[in-house]
């Protein structure tokens, strides 16, 4: 019976070796034992002897193939033997390696991470990286104000970029002028395609561009900044100016300067004694709105504007509804001079603490102006300076009267206009006919 | 394991006894009187010159280190001082036989040895020939100094020459024999056969048979001896050297003038003590140290003990061991017994002997006594011999006062020469071959059975339509490295590379394969396994002139050659003063598959030492292209090579590997593909998985990486890499050395530093975990692969929108693993 010749196997990892040498032609007779053939590997040669005796009937391989192992090389058997079954291929294409894929193409690019700003909260530390740090500030772009998507929420360079690619082209100079000045870059600008340039960024006449400097706000001017702005924002506030007779204030001015030993009642402490009287009677008034419902208070918390050198305050005086003229007046000069000091009790300013306020720019001479409420009050009133009007004083007489000018603010999402306007008239009714003791 | 070599069963397995032979121990037995016939008056009192001298000289240092002065010179010399009052007979006996041509090697109490042997190559050397060594020495530096105010003859000015050498060295002045930057423990003078001593106890052990290698393969003249002490014959290292010196092959498969024994003297300058430790008695139990030859071959290495004490006995020793070594039976082991009565260092209090043992030995003096024998015989008066001590006397004070004079012996320089050192610590040479004479080999290159199987391979990995050709088909990294060496082989005569398995197996990877049939036995040749020697030989082959490549099998038996690689190899350029080059490239095959104790990447650990070159070329073109550059140069190279891709074909440099001849020079990382989006660096195999890595990124989430090949480590630039993170800002590196201490991360740290405004997050380095390499089968979770890079990219550097990790890459799990030790 024939025998195939196979290619011997070398090592776990060897799949194919290179076939060198016959030492027998075919039809010769061969023996076991005897040196039949010569075959390398990448690391070495090797011999090959017959394991079997018979004749060398046919070869399928020759000097230089490289030959899978295990495949049949030969066959060796009796003369007239058929080979045809051990026909197996001889020098085979070796099996393919996948081939590695050389990069050619050229890459998509790495996707653009998406723009999101966020505020961070006071103190919180920025996480950037200092090559998007160093573009940042070259390309003056606001990065504490970006959200990072690199790892813990680090900003990186495709964050800084993100932005970039979404906020309109700057010219050079501009920011030059973002840089120095430490501006916020404007959405849009007036260039041709929306092209931010310096002028953007500053009413100023660039050529003034170096008279000013820049502070950092005092936090009692964020926090004024922060309150109205959200008044603004958040409510929908429109203002009623009407006019009083003075001639009563001033009256009763008069006779508490005359009377020695008397109090210094001002015109506005009478103004606030009235409209605290007011207010007892328009309870809509006298509270906050607070979106879904409406707290209404019984007592009156009446705050106060007042202009100190830290900036606006509003201290509050508790229960301003029981106290008499003499103590309301005694009362607000005590918390003016505390706020002008600095040691007023930081809970006496907070807009949450009153349920109405006052602002008296009288004493200034503005004769109107439209007050900004304190949220989550529903209204305020300003007071203006007293100006002479002509009036009908009956008898078709006409003279100069001395008139005291009230702006109401009030938020048009917890009081109607026709409840507001009655509001305003009986503050001026109460004015009018004001009656102290002292 | 030649085939040539039968082990008959039927022999080896007969029952019989193994005979030793006698060892001689201190037989001589001459008076002065009988020695008359053999030396001459001037000889007899030259011995007693050369010991009185050596005595002299180490009881001035032992005075300035004890007293702070000399003489009543004031000197304080903070540096080492390991003295060998008591040992000169043993010291001049030793050399006064040798001539110019010989080499000694040393030990950190070496001084006694450099004096003898400097005065004994004067005593021989003529008035030319000496000068010339002089005047060349340093371009005359030292001679100008010694020459002033001379009055003499020449052999007296080569006196003051090497008096003043030695203490200038020893003072770490810049007029020493080494510049000053070997000092006490390494001076020495080549052109007078003084070869380094050596600090580490042993260190010439391994490194003397080197040298005694490069006389035997390169026919040079004399022979070498290594003066180690009694105790380092318990160093490792020592006995790796004995094997080597001692190997069968010298005499049974060498061939024509290269057959026969090293020519080396093990010389054991027997002291009796290792620093306080008594050999005999206490620390060894070999009582006579001359038995150890017994047990190294099967003439005992014609082993005996000498009596140290009598200079005439160790002469006479000397000249019967040099005749068997002429007659090619080396090696020899000699034990010399001496006994030195200074402390092992001036802090010693001898508190380990009694002071009777050292009256005792003082009582028999061996400079006294020998006098005493000189004035009974005859031979010279007391009159004359005290001339002699006077004499000698008035040359220390000469030598010492110059050699602490600053304007004349000043330290270098390092306020104005703030680099001088730095520049020394390779000698950066470009040399085709270390001699200039024809080469040995069997046949010309282009019969060679391996260069004509390379020549039918496809020296590029891909055909024209970019398909892989079969590995077998594919010119492999072995083929690049075998090109590179075996054209060296071919150019310089001097090259023998040898390492386990060197020959007939053709190395264990075969990278040797073909060297065999091209190469002699003294070219290529197959070690004892035993790395110590075979980097130890290899330093002291190259010391003595030769270029040499031996082989560590596997990265993990580095730590067999720690002494040789971190305290040898190094130091020896810059220590020498620059006088010695070190042309020594350290094949280094880093393993997988093998488990803990055979995969391990120490490139790390040898980039840590200064005065090593170190590279790991991972593609046929680059592996054939550093090693042409490891061979043309003259330093010291680790050249690291990794088992996982000897069969890697070229796939990065078109037009495939050159068939010529070309250099890469050290140091220069390659792009092996662009990219800029993230710069991937890699020593070693990892390149290939981070080719994987950057394909994925590519494909999956849009970033094109940079892949850049470190190629070297030491030297490295940096510049090519901070180009590429300028365009990408991100960094991450890679190897298969395990994580914590990889230089990887000496690399980040210092990109960090030169390019920190360019970076989007912190250069991020991926190593293998800091555990032992468990099975193959495991050793994904164990070494860096192209997930491991994705899940650090994707943690660290920048998120990848739907990439899910399979590792933990956290800061969490950094210090969980860091507080664990793991």
């Amino acid at each position: 019976m024939a025998n195939a010749i196979i290619m011997p196997r070398q090592g776990q990892s060897v799949e194919s070796c290179i076939f060198t040498q016959w030492y027998k032609s075919v039809g010769d007779e061969v023996k076991s034992g005897d040196i039949l053939f010569a075959y390398e590997t990448d690391k070495a040669s090797f011999e090959q002897e017959a394991e079997a005796d018979g004749i060398l009937l046919a070869v399928f391989c020759e000097e230089g193939d490289e030959i899978p192992v295990l495949q049949n090389i030969g066959v060796i058997g009796q003369a007239g033997e058929n080979i045809d079954e051990f026909k197996s291929g001889g020098a085979e294409e070796a099996p393919r390696t996948e081939a590695v894929k050389e990069v050619a193409v050229e890459a998509a690019a790495e996707p653009v991470a998406e723009v999101v700003l966020k505020e961070r909260a006071e103190g919180e530390k920025v996480k950037i990286s200092p090559r998007a740090k160093k573009m940042a500030e070259e390309k003056a772009v606001p990065y504490a104000s970006l959200e990072g998507s690199g790892p813990e929420g680090r900003i990186i360079v495709r964050d800084v970029e993100a932005y970039l690619a979404s906020t309109p082209k700057t010219t050079p100079l501009a920011k030059e002028v973002i840089r120095q000045e430490g501006l916020q870059p404007a959405a849009t600008g007036t260039g041709l395609d929306g092209t931010v340039k310096a002028a953007d960024l500053t009413a100023t006449n660039p050529v003034y561009s170096g008279d000013f400097e820049i502070k950092k706000l005092p936090n009692i001017r964020k926090l004024i900044a922060k309150a109205m702005h959200a008044s603004l924002q958040n409510s929908a506030q429109l203002t009623h100016h009407l006019g009083a007779d003075a001639r009563r204030l001033q009256a009763l001015r008069k006779q508490v300067k005359a009377k020695e030993g008397a109090p210094n009642i001002t015109i506005n402490d009478m103004v606030c004694f009235a409209v605290i009287k007011a207010l007892k009677q328009f309870p809509d008034a006298n509270a906050h709105f607070l979106g879904d419902s409406v707290k209404y208070f019984n007592k009156v918390h009446l705050g106060l504007a007042v202009d100190t050198d830290r900036g606006l305050m509003v201290p509050v005086i508790k229960n301003a509804d029981d106290l008499s003229i003499t103590g309301l007046s005694n009362q607000f000069k005590e918390v003016a001079e505390a706020c002008r000091k600095g040691s007023v009790a930081p809970e006496l300013l907070s807009s949450e603490a009153a349920s109405f306020t006052v602002s008296n720019l009288g004493n200034y001479g503005v004769e109107m102006f439209t007050p900004v409420i304190n949220l989550p009050q529903v209204a305020i009133l300003g007071v203006n300076t007293i100006v002479p009007r002509p009036a009908d004083l009956g008898g078709g007489v006409y003279g100069f009267v001395p008139y005291m000018g009230l702006s109401l603010t009030y938020d048009h999402q917890a009081i109607d206009g026709g409840l507001a306007t009655r509001f305003l008239k009986q503050i001026a009714i109460e004015i009018e006919n004001l009656t102290i003791d002292f | 394991m030649p085939k040539s070599q039968f082990i008959d069963p039927a022999k080896v397995r007969k029952s019989g006894v193994l005979k030793i032979n006698d060892i001689p121990v201190n037989q001589y037995d001459k008076s002065i009187e009988e020695e008359k016939v053999n030396f001459s008056k001037e000889q007899f009192i030259d011995i007693y010159h050369d010991m009185v001298l050596i005595r002299e000289f180490e009881t001035m240092l032992n005075l300035i280190k004890i007293k702070g002065e000399y003489e009543g010179i004031a000197y304080n010399h903070p540096g080492p001082a390991h003295l060998s009052i008591g040992q000169e007979s043993a010291a001049v006996g030793m050399a006064y036989n040798l001539g110019v041509e010989d080499f000694i090697f040393g030990s950190h109490r070496s001084h006694g040895e450099i004096l003898a042997k400097g005065m004994s190559a004067i005593h021989k050397m003529d008035d030319e020939a000496l000068t010339e060594v002089m005047k060349n020495f340093f371009d005359g530096t030292i001679l100008k100094i010694v020459s002033e105010n001379h009055q003499g003859d020449l052999k007296s000015l080569a006196r003051r020459f090497l008096i003043y050498g030695t203490l200038a060295e020893i003072f770490a002045r810049e007029t020493g024999f080494n510049k000053g930057l070997g000092g006490s423990m390494h001076a020495f003078f080549t052109p007078f056969g003084v070869y380094p001593n050596n600090a580490i106890v042993g260190g010439s052990g391994d490194i003397a048979v080197g040298a005694a290698l490069f006389k035997k393969v390169n026919q040079k003249e004399g022979i070498v001896v290594a003066n180690i002490g009694d105790a380092s014959m318990a160093c490792g290292p020592v006995w790796e050297g004995l094997s080597f010196a001692t190997m069968d092959q010298f005499d049974q498969l060498w061939e024509g003038a290269y057959k026969g024994g090293l020519p080396i003297i093990f010389n054991i300058m027997n002291n009796q003590y290792g620093m306080g430790g008594q050999t005999s008695g206490e620390t060894m139990g070999y009582d006579i140290a001359a038995r150890i030859g017994a047990g190294v071959n099967r003439d005992n290495m014609h082993a005996e003990r000498v009596d140290g004490y009598n200079p005439l006995a160790v002469i006479d020793a000397y000249k019967r061991k040099m005749e068997l070594i002429k007659d090619k039976k080396g090696p020899v082991l000699l034990d010399v017994l001496t006994y030195r009565y200074s402390g092992h260092s001036p802090s010693d209090a001898s508190s380990y002997r009694s002071k009777e043992e050292i009256e005792a030995w003082e009582a028999q003096d061996c400079i006294a006594s020998y006098a005493a024998e000189l004035e009974k015989a005859g031979v010279a008066s007391s009159k004359e011999l005290e001339a002699i001590g006077a004499d000698i006397k008035e040359l220390m004070k000469y030598a010492m006062k110059l050699a602490i004079d600053e304007e004349v012996s000043p330290r270098m320089d390092l306020v104005k020469h703030p680099e001088i050192i730095g520049d020394m610590m390779f000698s950066n040479e470009s040399l085709d071959k270390m001699e200039d004479r024809p080469v040995e080999v069997n046949h010309p290159m282009e019969e060679n059975p391996r260069v004509q199987q390379i020549a039918k391979k496809e020296r590029f990995a891909f055909d024209a339509n970019g398909k892989p050709f079969s590995k077998i088909k594919q010119y492999q990294l072995r083929d690049g490295l075998f090109e590179a060496i075996v054209d060296r082989f071919y150019k310089d005569p001097t090259l023998v590379a040898y390492g386990e398995e060197n020959r007939d197996w053709g190395g264990a990877f075969a990278v040797y394969r073909g060297l065999t049939e091209a190469l002699p036995y003294n070219r290529l040749f197959n070690s004892p396994i035993s790395e110590a020697s075979i980097v130890g030989t290899a330093i002291g082959y190259a010391m003595c002139g030769g270029r040499v490549i031996p082989e560590i099998m596997y990265c993990d038996f580095l730590g067999r050659s720690g002494d040789e690689v971190f305290n040898q190899l190094p130091k020896w350029q810059a220590m020498s003063g620059n006088v010695i080059k070190m042309p020594v490239i350290v094949r280094v095959s880093v393993g997988s598959k093998y488990g803990a104790q055979h995969s391990q990447d120490w490139t790390s650990l040898v980039s840590h030492i200064p005065g090593l070159k170190v590279c790991f070329p991972v593609t046929p073109y680059d592996a054939k292209g550093l090693m042409n550059s490891a061979l043309q140069g003259t330093d010291p190279v680790i050249f690291f090579e990794s088992q996982r891709i000897y069969d890697i074909g070229e796939q990065f440099h078109e037009g495939g590997v050159p068939e010529g001849y070309y250099e890469i020079p050290f140091g220069e990382p390659d792009v092996k593909k662009q990219g800029k989006d993230i710069t991937i660096l890699s020593i070693g195999a990892t390149l290939y998985r981070s080719l994987e890595a950057a394909e994925e990124l590519e494909a999956k989430y849009g970033m094109s990486a940079e892949v850049i090949d470190a190629r070297s480590i030491v030297p490295f630039n940096y510049e090519p890499v901070i180009e590429s993170l300028k365009k990408t800002g991100r960094i991450i590196l890679t190897s298969d050395a395990n994580e914590r201490g990889s230089f990887l991360k000496d690399m980040a740290q210092r990109l960090t530093e030169l390019a920190f405004d360019e970076l989007d997050a912190p250069p991020v380095v991926v190593g293998s975990r800091n555990w032992i390499t468990p099975a193959y089968e495991l050793e994904d979770y164990f070494f860096p692969t192209k997930d491991w890079l994705l899940d650090a990219i994707h943690e660290k550097i920048v998120p990848l929108k739907g990439h899910t990790v399979s590792n933990n890459f956290t800061n969490a799990e950094n210090i969980r693993r860091s507080k664990l030790g793991i």
